[in-house]
């Protein structure tokens, strides 16, 4: 479909330019994936270059780095974590755990597909996945937001009840104190 | 009229100055680590990105009314102090005044962070409450060193005084000891390590801003921008002699911010009692010597 050349999406476009030289991380690290971090953000391969900073807590973040596998007990963190952070907001899932379970598959405790919990914008492939994979990784990440097809976050408010469903059927009832419904309808999302 | 136009504009030259400084501050940052860093100009990236998030959440009326307690009481101590070409209200309000207005913004967020109920940012109200108390001795008593070496409080007429002769009358040349105690209260005052006890983001992440996220950040690092300005200003204004031009101003404000930053660049973290105890002890020693040196 063409996009129609308004006053909005223009400005939406020059908005989603300097956005994507901003980036804020949150790094959920319970897996083992956390140690290609300090690498990546130190002198060697220094992300700062292209914006992206480490973030210390999730009201301030953009994007949500989950590196490695999740446990029943974790994903309900991860996902009052990511309710917490403020739209627009992207989840990256990091090594192959959070892909398809990786080398915890067999396992009872642990999610096997992230992406049936919180909206995943990308993934990154390996076991553990290099610095230099983390960077590329960013680079598609801000050359997504630059075209303005990094939407995924809006799935999340539009299909809520998808994700719900599946997050209940792991953890059983549960109530994060935010109401994502009302919020969309609130902040003009949906 | 050309005193509304610098009503208006001052604190946009400011806050433009003090964009540019901690983009600068970043970079240094980043090269003294041997990073290469973000450009010089990310701080631009930042605010645009927090002001145009989608969903800002607010924990209650005080929490939005504080952020415009901390940026309004920052716009108003700016307009007491004196800047080449401007220095209307500084006849008005002298450096007493400027030391009670300056304790709004804090107070504002004191007030704000209690109302998002979280207790990071509990804590970091507190230390950053301990850490004032800490810093304001020793700025306070440099401040009366140089009130009574020059038998006025007003910040207008201590910079002119220290223009008379050039260098050599400057107040750190003519009693380096309140300096030194002035550039090390500063140093707290700005939050910088090794004083970031308040901000201490391994610990209490980031203290007060802990619940801060889009709009609300945004206004915070504008307001942070137009906060460092200010600082070193008063720091230049009352032992560097001011400025006769904002060329000559913007110089010593990025001299000054660069003697503080390889400082952050290259410390850890004290603990709050330890940064208490350190303020309490080393500043005022040179203050009280300062002080001496003037009254003998």
């Amino acid at each position: 479909m063409e996009e129609k050349l308004t006053q909005r999406s223009v400005w939406e476009k020059i908005l989603n330019k300097l956005r994507k030289r901003s980036l804020w991380m949150l790094h959920y690290c319970t897996g083992c994936g956390a140690i290609e971090l300090p690498p990546t953000m130190t002198a060697r391969f220094d992300m700062e270059r292209f914006g992206i900073t480490p973030m210390v807590t999730p009201r301030q973040a953009d994007i949500l780095l989950i590196t490695g596998y999740l446990s029943a007990k974790t994903l309900k963190r991860v996902i009052l974590t990511y309710e917490q952070m403020q739209a627009p907001k992207w989840v990256v899932g990091f090594g192959s755990c959070t892909i398809n379970g990786g080398m915890y598959w067999n396992s009872y405790a642990t999610i096997k597909k992230l992406d049936r919990y919180v909206p995943v914008e990308i993934y990154i492939a390996g076991c553990m996945p290099r610095p230099e994979a983390i960077i590329n990784s960013f680079n598609v990440l801000i050359q997504r937001i630059d075209e303005g097809k990094a939407n995924s976050w809006k799935d999340y408010y539009e299909n809520y009840d998808y994700y719900k469903k599946n997050q209940e059927a792991v953890l059983g009832k549960f109530d994060t104190l935010v109401d994502i419904k009302d919020d969309a309808k609130k902040f003009n999302i949906v | 009229m050309s005193t509304i136009l610098w009503i208006v504009f001052y604190p946009i030259i400011a806050f433009i100055i003090g964009l540019f400084m901690l983009g600068y501050a970043r970079k240094f940052t980043a090269r003294v680590q041997r990073r290469y860093g973000p450009p010089w100009h990310q701080l631009i990236f930042d605010i645009v990105k927090l002001m145009s998030k989608k969903t800002n959440i607010s924990h209650g009326y005080m929490h939005d009314i504080a952020i415009m307690m901390l940026l309004g009481g920052t716009l108003l101590t700016l307009l007491f102090i004196p800047v080449p070409g401007f220095h209307y209200f500084a006849q008005y309000g002298d450096m007493l005044v400027i030391m009670y207005i300056i304790l709004i913004p804090s107070l504002g967020m004191a007030l704000g962070v209690g109302e998002t109920a979280n207790p990071n940012g509990s804590i970091g109200i507190s230390r950053a409450l301990m850490m004032l108390a800490g810093y304001d001795v020793a700025f306070a008593l440099s401040f009366i060193g140089m009130a009574m070496l020059n038998h006025t409080t007003s910040m207008y007429q201590l910079m002119l005084i220290q223009q008379q002769h050039g260098i050599s009358s400057w107040g750190i040349v003519v009693n380096p000891f309140l300096g030194i105690a002035a550039l090390i209260a500063l140093q707290g005052m700005m939050g910088e390590k090794p004083f970031e006890v308040f901000i201490a983001p391994h610990e209490i992440a980031t203290g007060p801003m802990v619940e801060m996220g889009g709009k609300y950040l945004g206004i915070m690092m504008i307001q942070h921008c137009i906060g460092v300005f200010l600082e070193i200003t008063i720091f230049i204004n009352l032992f560097l002699g001011g400025a006769k031009n904002w060329i000559e101003l913007i110089v010593k404000l990025f001299v000054v911010f660069t003697v503080l930053l390889s400082v952050n660049a290259v410390f850890g973290r004290f603990r709050t009692d330890d940064a208490v105890r350190f303020m309490w002890k080393i500043p005022v020693a040179f203050a009280i010597i300062g002080l001496l040196i003037v009254i003998l």
